[in-house]
């Protein structure tokens, strides 16, 4: 048994599989229905409405509908996407058994410790039919799923079968009063749509279950008699074929398998028993400790069932369903039911090559786990679980394949695993002792070694790999030497790169990358099962999880590719395609888009090339791919991917790209686009730029120092102006104090009504003749000045007189120049921002300076500046004067 | 067989394969025994003698050293020059004589060498074929066997080896040796067996030259130039590549006069010389008589 999930919970009563997603229903003997995602492992969603135990609960095949019934005499049908109970059908007298759905009509079987079976119309929400005949609680009632059958189990001790055809003609003809009156008269008086076809008597206490046979006219029913009984019927009548004993208790449910050929019971001995349906004999047995068992589900499109017990349930699969398989150059070989088959890549043929032994029937899950083969001498080495582990070496015959059916006879030996380990040579895992056997074609021991821990299994790695408890190991049988090792919880598979380089370790929920000598490289978890992988040709591991296809880059990052219907195993990549076998032992070429992958590739080897050749050529985009590159570091790539300008302002901010950013700067045109403009240009030095966004955002104040550390004076001056013009005193002031303007800052003061500060200024100044003017204004009110000598605040001349300061390096990097000419074709606005001749540019602004006719007014009546620093090409007068 | 680890297999596996200067990188072992110490020894001072060091391994061995060391040292001094010849077995004779150190298994593999170098056989399988034998002294032997053209006592030798380690290295070489000798079918077991060892271990130019000969018995010419030419890029002066190259461009109708007087100017003691010398001889001798 692969137990593939089990939960904790109250006493589970009922299950039901829906047919296309990953879920379970659980109904509890504590009145809670949960629905849970068998893949993920989570609680989905819980329905607690009932009062007391529910004891039946199905999904609609198609709709997004369930039905439960319970101990408190009511039938729910709920909808789970909107998470409630829809309506309530009453009319049970007594507990309800078993809920089912039927898999067109809009029906529902009901059966009920009332004695009777019920068929409601869930649309018209009636009770269409009443099924009375059994004269003890009806255990189980269930739709046949292709006819028109119900078949019933009682603990009257019999199953009986009934025929509702009469009641599928009536809903199909158009229903007149007569008919729906006689309706009326059949519900009261036992109904004559539905009638009794068959009564299977032979079990000596009560049926507990009975279920039809998915395509063949076959029932099997299971009872307080601790037997399990197989019926077959046709047209006519209905007989026992035969009876299942080995349950030690009441068989609580029993089914038919719906992919393979066997039944499945389980019982209040705490059993699963699964039984060959054509030989009528035990297959295997699975116990648990304390739990008995209650119901049991099978998934109607895959192979899974499920079990219920005391104290949850478990979902299991009862086979293996990987394909064993080895890839060798151009071909695979792999094992489909009981041949050995041979598939060529290049030509995409697929051949049976031999028959190998048919895996023992006596016991489930013995089939083929892996292959090893080797090319020189082309041999196959098959190992199974048979015998607690055993190996069989066939030799391919040289001479085409022979069509009949005779089993070579292939050499066989006990051993935990077998792989080829040289062209002649394999070894065998003999685990009593620990020990490795190294045999020869002819399957004679050539040598023996012991391994220094002890290993669960062994795998190639052209020596050998070992798999211990907690760890796995390359062990040198030569040498006798560990060469690595490496901690990995309980390694499924191992994937080496076709140069044996590097070596990805699957196991359940996680993916190990190593190298040769095992030094760990990085580590991969998923939260749904790893199922394949394999490298592709560039060093990428491409592997499959059950829903997915996804990649591995060496560096650890991942993402997905594909989303998967059905699960597959990778065996082999060719660029843009990959081989898979499915389930079904059938190759599959899957093409996928790696641009995705190979891009980022090229990014982590720095094969910058390449990166651009695919921007140019790819619609490479999304919020991902922009995220993934910001966070990689590379926000100049990902500006090429944007439109947005806000995003495309970050980015290019981000990356240093001066010129993007302003060009998106005028795009988006608000105050705290210009102000991180201005920081960023500030921070590289690019005082044009700097003041262009102050200017842009009318900071005077900012502006004016930007003036002053750039040694603007002119500007300066004229800010002072501009100042003045707009009344703004303190902005005069500051200005006056920057250029060193002593006289104007007396002005500014005595303007301001600041006498004695502006005689105090004059004074400290030594301007004498202006000192005897304040005084006579001061009226002898002057302050008394500290007459020894200070220093005078003079603000520097300026070493550098505009024009840019030398710019802080930006790393353009690869990119610069390169992916300029990308945007060429579509974003104009950026392509004369790359020009980054700001005269032109400077007529954009023109219209939209600074918007108080009075500065310019004010500023015309000076007179234009001298010209200077036209190197910047930023002056002033381009901007604010109106020509 | 035993879990203990083999310290010394890298060692051993690339003199074996004609790796010698990876075996003296790879002769830097820690916690040897006292046997394995000394073994290491001989295996790095015999590869320092296949890499032409006579000098060094003759300074490096005292006279206090132990007696397989002196015995590699006897064996330096002999290659070293052919005035030491008489001194060299004098002394090896005397040795071997010695009840004492006359059974040491290196001693006779060197005395073994020796003699074989003298093409004195007989004496060489006296000493080699002694009780007490290690796979080494089965390979000389099956080495010998083989120069005797006897491949059928090669052979018996062949299948003590086996029955000791099938899968050493030197079971595998002198198999391959075997295979050579015997030739027909046998050649792809040996091509085989060399291709194992050049997937596996380092390409040296004794594997080249063993896939060369065997792609020369299957008719493979232009196969078997490309391994010689790759050996003669790891060593150009290497005389069995030369001579294989000689053979070899002449199967394939290209000229080979500059490889036979690099292989007479370096080796002229090598045996395609002289042969070709006494050819020569006699032809001239039959031209006289005429």
């Amino acid at each position: 048994m692969l137990t593939k999930f089990e939960t904790k919970s109250n006493r589970v009563k009922g299950l039901s599989f829906h047919s296309k997603r990953p879920w379970i229903l659980a109904s509890l003997h504590s009145g809670v229905i949960q629905l849970w995602d068998y893949r993920m492992g989570t609680l989905i969603d819980r329905f607690d409405e009932h009062d007391g135990p529910v004891r039946g609960v199905h999904f609609h095949q198609s709709q997004p509908l369930f039905v439960s019934g319970g101990d408190d005499y009511k039938i729910k049908v709920w909808n789970y996407k909107l998470h409630r109970c829809l309506f309530t059908l009453l009319g049970h007298l007594d507990y309800i058994r078993t809920v089912q759905f039927h898999h067109e009509n809009p029906w529902i079987v009901s059966a009920s410790d009332d004695q009777t079976i019920r068929i409601w119309n869930w649309q018209s929400r009636t009770c269409i039919s009443v099924l009375t005949g059994h004269n003890h609680y009806v255990m189980c009632a269930l739709f046949h799923p292709k006819e028109d059958l119900v078949v019933s189990a009682s603990l009257d001790q019999t199953v009986r079968v009934w025929d509702i055809g009469s009641l599928k003609k009536k809903t199909v003809s158009p229903a007149d009063d007569i008919l729906r009156l006689s309706q009326m008269n059949a519900d009261f008086f036992g109904g004559v749509d539905a009638v009794v076809k068959y009564v299977l008597e032979g079990h000596d206490r009560g049926v507990n279950w009975a279920s039809f046979h998915p395509t063949l006219p076959l029932i099997v029913s299971g009872a307080d008699d601790r037997q399990v009984k197989i019926w077959r019927m046709n047209d006519a009548k209905a007989w026992e074929v035969d009876t299942l004993r080995g349950h030690m208790n009441n068989v609580s449910c029993v089914l038919f398998h719906s992919r393979q050929d066997i039944i499945v019971s389980n019982s209040e001995d705490k059993s699963i028993r699964v039984w060959d349906a054509t030989k009528r004999t035990g297959l295997q047995t699975f116990r648990r400790e304390h739990d008995r068992f209650w119901i049991l589900g099978c998934h109607p499109e895959m192979n899974l069932l499920a079990a219920g017990h005391d104290s949850g349930m478990i979902v299991f699969k009862l086979e293996r369903e990987r394909p064993a398989f080895s890839v060798s150059g151009d071909s695979l070989y792999f094992v489909k039911d009981r041949f050995l088959r041979f598939y060529e890549y290049s030509s995409q043929k697929d051949t049976q090559i031999l028959p190998i032994r048919r895996p023992g029937s006596n016991s489930l899950n013995q089939g083929p786990r892996t292959l090893s083969y080797s090319p020189t001498e082309n041999a196959i080495l098959i190992c199974s679980d048979v015998d607690g582990g055993s190996y069989e070496l066939y030799i391919i015959p040289k001479e085409s394949i022979t069509r009949g059916d005779t089993v070579q006879d292939a050499k066989r030996g006990v051993g935990g695993s077998a792989v080829f380990v040289a062209r002649n040579r394999f070894a065998v895992l003999e685990k009593s002792t620990n020990q490795v056997l190294v045999k020869n074609l002819k399957n004679e021991i050539v040598k023996k070694s012991a391994l220094p821990v002890a290993a669960d299994a062994i795998f190639y790695a052209g020596n050998l790999l070992c798999r211990a408890e907690d760890r796995v190991y390359i062990f040198d049988l030569q040498q006798r030497l560990v060469l690595g090792d490496l901690q990995a919880s309980f390694v499924r598979y191992v994937v080496w790169s076709s140069d044996m380089e590097s070596v990805a370790l699957l196991s359940k929920h996680s993916i190990i990358i190593a190298d040769k000598k095992l030094v760990h490289r990085c580590t991969l978890h998923e939260t749904i099962r790893v199922k394949s992988g394999s490298w592709d040709d560039n060093g990428v591991f491409i592997y499959t999880t059950l829903t997915h296809i996804k990649y591995c880059l060496p560096n650890g990052d991942s993402g997905i590719i594909k989303t998967l219907d059905t699960p597959v195993y990778i065996t082999k990549i060719f660029g843009n395609t990959i081989f898979c076998l499915d389930r079904d032992g059938k190759n599959r070429p899957i093409a996928i888009d790696s641009t995705e992958y190979i891009f980022k590739l090229s990014l982590l080897k720095k094969r910058y090339d390449h990166v651009m050749s695919m921007i140019r050529n790819s619609e490479l985009c999304g919020q991902a791919m922009i995220s993934y590159l910001q966070q990689k570091g590379f926000p100049e790539v990902a500006l090429h991917f944007v439109k947005d300008e806000r995003t495309r302002f970050n980015l290019a901010l981000e990356s240093g790209n001066i010129q993007i950013a302003v060009a998106s700067a005028k795009e988006i045109d608000e105050k705290d686009h210009w102000y991180r403009l201005g920081v960023e240009a500030l921070r590289q030095g690019n005082s044009g730029i700097v003041e262009y966004a102050y200017q842009r955002t009318k900071n005077f104040e900012r502006l004016s120092f930007l003036y002053l550390i750039t040694g603007n004076l002119d500007k300066l001056s004229k800010m002072m102006k501009i100042a003045e013009v707009k009344n703004d005193v303190m902005g005069q002031f500051h200005n006056a104090l920057y250029l060193g303007d002593v006289q104007e800052r007396i002005k500014i003061l005595v303007n301001a009504g600041h006498l004695p500060l502006a005689y105090a200024t004059a004074k400290t100044h030594g301007l004498n003749d202006v000192v005897e003017d304040l005084a006579e204004k001061l009226q002898g009110n002057i302050p008394n000045l500290p007459s020894r000598s200070s220093s005078l605040l003079i603000p520097p001349t300026p070493v550098l007189c505009g024009g840019d300061w030398p710019l802080l390096r930006v790393m353009k990097g690869i990119f610069e120049g390169g992916l300029d000419n990308v945007g060429k074709g579509g974003n104009e606005e950026y392509e004369d921002a790359g020009d980054a001749d700001w005269g032109e540019d400077l007529d954009i602004v023109d219209g939209e300076n600074i918007q108080n006719g009075d500065i310019s007014m004010a500023l015309d009546d000076e007179g234009a500046p001298e010209e200077e620093n036209e190197e910047g090409g930023w002056d002033l007068e381009d901007l604010e004067l109106p020509a | 067989m035993a879990a203990t680890p083999d310290l010394l297999f890298a060692l051993r596996n690339n003199f074996y394969l004609g790796a010698f200067q990876a075996a003296i990188n790879s002769g830097d072992v820690q916690n040897l025994s006292e046997d394995d110490a000394i073994e290491r020894d001989c295996l790095i001072y015999r590869s320092y003698i296949a890499l032409g060091s006579y000098q060094l391994v003759i300074n490096e061995i005292d006279s206090s050293a132990a007696t397989p060391l002196q015995a590699v040292k006897l064996l330096a001094l002999y290659l070293l020059s052919a005035d030491n010849k008489e001194t060299v077995i004098s002394s090896i004779r005397e040795w071997l004589g010695d009840a004492a150190i006359g059974n040491n298994p290196i001693l006779r593999l060197i005395a073994g060498i020796i003699f074989m170098h003298e093409q004195d056989f007989g004496e060489a399988l006296k000493h080699t074929n002694a009780s007490g034998r290690t796979m080494e002294l089965y390979a000389l032997n099956v080495q010998i066997y083989l120069k005797m053209h006897r491949s059928d006592h090669a052979e018996k030798e062949l299948r003590l080896m086996q029955q000791i380690d099938e899968d050493h290295t030197l079971t595998q070489l002198a198999t391959a040796w075997i295979n050579l000798a015997v030739g027909g079918s046998k050649i792809q077991e040996a091509y085989l067996i060399f291709q194992d060892f050049s997937e596996k271990y380092q390409m040296t130019s004794l594997v080249l030259n063993g896939k060369a000969v065997c792609c020369m018995h299957m008719g493979n010419f232009d196969e078997a130039e490309s391994f010689l030419l790759e050996a003669l890029n790891k060593d150009a002066k290497d005389p069995e590549t030369l001579a294989n190259l000689v053979v070899c461009c002449l199967h394939l109708g290209k000229p080979s006069s500059r490889f036979l007087s690099q292989l007479k100017l370096s080796h002229p003691e090598h045996m395609l010389v002289k042969r070709g010398s006494s050819a020569e001889e006699s032809f001239d001798r039959a031209v006289q008589t005429v």
